[in-house]
């Protein structure tokens, strides 16, 4: 709770101290705001401080955290951090753009916290809206125009699906609230036969988290919207989204546990297929941000293994995969970002990472991490899942397992630019970033390593 | 877990310290061979000795790391070979080094591990570096090569992990190999799980359909990486046959014996008349690589005691053979710009010693009596033929086949009237080969010194896998 507050807060900070300077220099104060979140949401997790007190007045059936929920607000937070400390910040004046990553972040935090199908619907909304804005927020580009219509029309209908959903969850159980629905699915469940209002519900809603997630047959939007999309919000999109979206939809799913059986007949198929398209998808594309949107793709697939397991005991590895794909996709997009800025879109632009030795290691570990090879926190993650995902289906864990080969095809392309020494022709030399994007990158690296090595680590996180 | 970490710490000094003499690199790496020389007592224990565990995972994976008699055979190869290939760096290759100094940690850690996952773990790491080496420093443009080389690995590693999953969920989530062992499986069970770990082990050995990776990698690779391909990585597939297919699924044994024992020996012949007909010298030795190694391979699935004391002790001369080709390869190539046996010729009018040092290496790999490849060799052939006489008639021809393109690349580049122009060989290329030639006739002439390192494990190895498969029958 304290996240959203302290966020929410940041972001109108933010708005007013910036309204007539360049947004560099705003972005410092949103910047502390959420890692202040990201330190106090996580030591509220480990239960050394306690802020309950101060938000007794929130209704804990519309909103409410636990220890699991605040160490993902905490994330939220840090990639949200991470992000706006990673890819470069523009010359404009005004912080409307900053404010706006603050309220979606919020949005994604509430999200998380949401313990009732309103409060969800809300999150949702909170944060899509500013994303429609941000992802038109260069307003010369024609594609980022482009882009903008599209989310706004694709995400507009989904909602409006997810809506549709909830309202049949309400007419077949006559609440609202998750905890109540589940236990009127549990007498159900006794008697062997569950509404049909509740299985539409469950389905329409799913639908309306798969677009948001972008998973397989609901993904065309997210390649073109990401291309077009200035590089920040494409990578806001590709992680805040999808970290909120799963911690939702497992909670969602979670809820109508009492059908698991039933659910996993549809949720397994659409997994696979997620993961084989994306990669496979990913495989032959030209530019390197498509490629990445469709290995976004692919790793909603995997999560989507996830949401067969059995839940309470398994959040761990739900948390460990979401911070591993956090990491490794926020590292990629800054190089992607950085070596894209004189206009070269295909992996060819990594022949300029030669000389500079720190993106290389990032680009090597940030790879390695995101393509599941051991001694990365990327391997841990997508070991955990596999093996759990395993004692409920075999097959699915083999696909997957087919993805993740194919997956090395792409993940290692950028190498052949940046590695080979035969390639050594006309290198650019890329200006360095400033010292705290340098650090903040160290950072992850080390995280990433870290945690592959010394996997106790994240046990002791969730 | 020093033969892990000061590899590490050997790696990070080179990258990051500007040190730039391959003798201060040597010397880095036979710290760890003379730390392991100095714990011979360790590697006396048959049932072997547990030198580091910690959990590192959850309730089910430890991070076990145990040394027994064919672990410290195992890591003795490794740390003997690691120097040599060192010391033949060349000069614009320096950062080579670290890579290879992080293979070791990784090789070190998969003749070590005693859990399923930590295997895997260091496998994949013993993996990536030696990637980035074919990649990195290749020749020409080695992206295609190398990247089929890892999808080929990938892909039998993750058979592997799938296997080790399974596994583990069937002997209650542990991944401990005592557990692994101890797990009853169905005969459909042994069948896949023996499956993956086979698929794993034949793509890194490699055994025939499984080699295509193989030749075009050794070549467009620097000779290092070949060397550490060949002489060392291709043992950790041979090991893992033995240390975890066998005992583990030791019920599908049975199904996959003709199969593997029939593929290896067309392995054999098709590697070696492969190599008869290539001009480039490092082919050549990527093919002799193939058929020597499915000897090998075949050894291991006859299941009997010759077949794996030679197969161990071929793998150590193996690995020392191919290094020595690949160094020769290495200096003729330095020396005259070319490869191609068209082209050489005339060597020995004016290297004699050099020459010397290339015979001895030669016959060596070509198991001549009284040099290291015969007793190994034999001893293979023997256990082969007890298997099947067909099998053994046919995988018989190696030492023909051998013997042809051994000889053809001798007297193609040494002999002849061909007048090469070559550059002197330097003395820091001269002592590796040396150590190599020394081998070659050491062995050759005290089998029993090197066999004496691993019977003893190898007996109780060998009763585990009768114990596992007579679960069933």
């Amino acid at each position: 709770m304290i996240g959203i507050a302290l966020v929410f807060f940041g972001g109108v900070v933010t708005l007013f101290l910036g309204l007539n300077k360049a947004e560099s220099k705003s972005l410092w104060i949103l910047r502390f705001f959420m890692l202040l979140s990201a330190v106090l949401s996580g030591a509220e997790s480990q239960g050394w401080i306690d802020f309950s007190t101060l938000f007794k007045w929130v209704p804990s059936h519309m909103l409410s955290f636990n220890a699991f929920k605040l160490s993902m607000v905490s994330i939220l937070s840090f990639f949200g951090f991470f992000i706006l400390s990673l890819l470069p910040s523009s010359q404009k004046k005004g912080a409307d753009v900053l404010g706006l990553f603050a309220f979606a972040l919020t949005g994604a935090m509430m999200m998380v916290g949401s313990q009732h199908l309103v409060m969800l619907f809300l999150g949702l909304e909170v944060l899509s809206i500013p994303l429609f804005v941000l992802a038109g927020s260069e307003k010369e580009d024609i594609y980022g125009n482009e882009a903008a219509m599209k989310y706004f029309l694709m995400g507009a209908f989904s909602t409006a699906v997810f809506l549709l959903g909830a309202a049949y969850t309400y007419g077949g159980s006559g609440t609202l609230v998750l905890a109540e629905i589940q236990m009127k699915l549990s007498f159900a469940a006794h008697f062997g036969e569950f509404p049909v209002l509740l299985k539409a519900g469950v389905i329409l809603m799913s639908v309306g988290l798969l677009f948001k997630v972008s998973a397989v047959p609901f993904h065309f939007w997210s390649p073109d919207v990401y291309e077009g999309s200035p590089n920040r919000v494409a990578t806001f999109m590709a992680v805040i989204v999808k970290v909120a979206g799963f911690v939702a939809f497992a909670q969602l799913i979670n809820t109508f546990s009492p059908m698991q059986i039933w659910i996993n007949q549809w949720i397994v198929p659409v997994s696979i297929l997620t993961i084989l398209a994306g990669n496979i998808a990913a495989l032959v594309q030209k530019t390197v941000k498509r490629t990445l949107a469709y290995s976004s793709i692919s790793h909603a697939g995997y999560l989507l293994l996830f949401l067969i397991l059995p839940m309470e005991e398994n959040l761990p590895i739900l948390g460990t995969y979401l911070l591993s794909y956090g990491l490794g996709t926020i590292i990629l997009f800054y190089l992607m970002d950085k070596y894209s800025a004189d206009g070269e879109k295909s992996f060819e632009m990594y022949k300029n990472i030669r000389n500079n030795k720190i993106d290389l290691a990032a680009l090597v570990i940030g790879s390695l991490s995101i393509a599941g090879v051991p001694s990365t926190i990327g391997f841990v993650a997508k070991y955990q899942l596999f093996s759990a995902a395993f004692s409920q289906n075999h097959y699915s864990v083999y696909l997957a397992l087919l993805g993740s080969a194919i997956s090395i095809a792409y993940y290692f392309k950028p190498f052949r630019y940046a590695l080979a020494e035969s390639n050594e022709v006309d290198v650019k030399q890329v200006s360095n970033d400033g010292l705290f994007t340098q650090i903040c990158l160290i950072t992850g690296m080390l995280l990433i390593i870290s945690l592959g090595l010394l996997p106790m680590i994240t046990e002791r996180i969730f | 877990m020093e033969f892990i970490l000061i590899p590490i710490l050997a790696s990070l000094i080179w990258a990051f310290l500007p040190i730039k003499s391959r003798w201060i690199a040597s010397g880095l790496s036979l710290i760890s061979l003379v730390v392991l020389l100095t714990k011979y007592n360790q590697g006396s224990f048959p049932d072997g000795l547990v030198v580091f565990d910690q959990p590192w995972l959850g309730e089910s994976v430890r991070f076990t790391l145990v040394i027994d008699q064919i672990t410290w055979f195992m890591l003795f190869l490794t740390q003997l070979l690691l120097p040599i290939i060192v010391l033949s760096v060349k000069d614009q290759n320096q950062k080579l080094i670290a890579w290879a100094f992080l293979m070791q940690a990784g090789l070190n850690g998969v003749f070590m591990a005693q859990d399923g996952l930590i295997f895997y773990l260091f496998w994949e790491l013993a993996m990536i570096p030696i990637y980035f080496i074919t990649l990195q420093f290749s020749e020409k443009d080695n992206f295609v090569t190398t990247i089929r080389f890892f999808i080929y690995t990938f892909v039998g590693s993750l058979a592997m992990l799938a296997s080790l999953i399974y596994l583990a969920s069937l002997s209650g989530g542990s991944f401990a190999y005592a557990d692994l062992l101890n797990t009853q499986l169905s005969h459909a069970q042994s069948l896949i799980i023996g499956g993956g770990l086979l698929l794993a082990f034949a793509v890194k050995i490699p055994i025939f359909p499984f080699h295509l990776w193989q030749a075009d990698t050794y070549t467009n690779s620097p000779a290092q990486g070949s060397m550490l391909l060949s002489g060392i990585m291709l043992k950790m597939g041979l090991y893992g046959l033995i240390r975890w297919y066998m005992p583990l699924a030791a019920e599908s044994i049975d199904f996959y014996q003709p199969i593997v024992m029939t593929l290896a020996v067309v392995g054999i012949i098709y590697g070696g008349i492969i190599a008869i007909r290539q001009d480039d010298m490092k082919r050549i030795t990527a093919y002799s690589s193939l058929s020597h190694v499915g000897l090998i391979a075949a050894g291991f699935f006859t299941l009997n005691s010759s077949g794996f004391n030679g197969g161990l002790l071929q793998m150590l001369v193996h690995g020392l053979n191919v290094v020595g080709m690949f160094l020769i390869i290495d200096i003729i190539q330095k020396n005259t710009n070319t490869r191609n046996l068209s082209e050489l010729g005339g060597i020995a009018s004016k290297y004699k010693f050099f020459t010397v040092l290339f015979f001895i290496i030669v016959i060596g790999t070509a198991a001549a009596p009284l040099t290291s490849g015969f007793p190994g060799e034999f001893m293979l052939l023997n256990s082969v033929f007890k298997y099947n006489s067909i099998h053994g008639v046919l995988s018989g021809l190696t030492i023909i086949l051998c013997a042809v393109y051994m000889l053809r690349i001798f007297q193609k580049s040494a002999l002849g009237s061909n007048e090469i122009a070559m550059s002197e060989v330097s003395f820091v290329d001269y002592v590796p080969l040396i150590i190599v030639a020394f081998s070659v006739l050491f062995i050759g002439l005290f089998p029993q010194v090197i066999l004496e390192i691993f019977t003893l494990s190898v007996e109780k190895l060998m009763l585990d896998i009768s114990n596992a498969k007579g679960v069933l029958s």
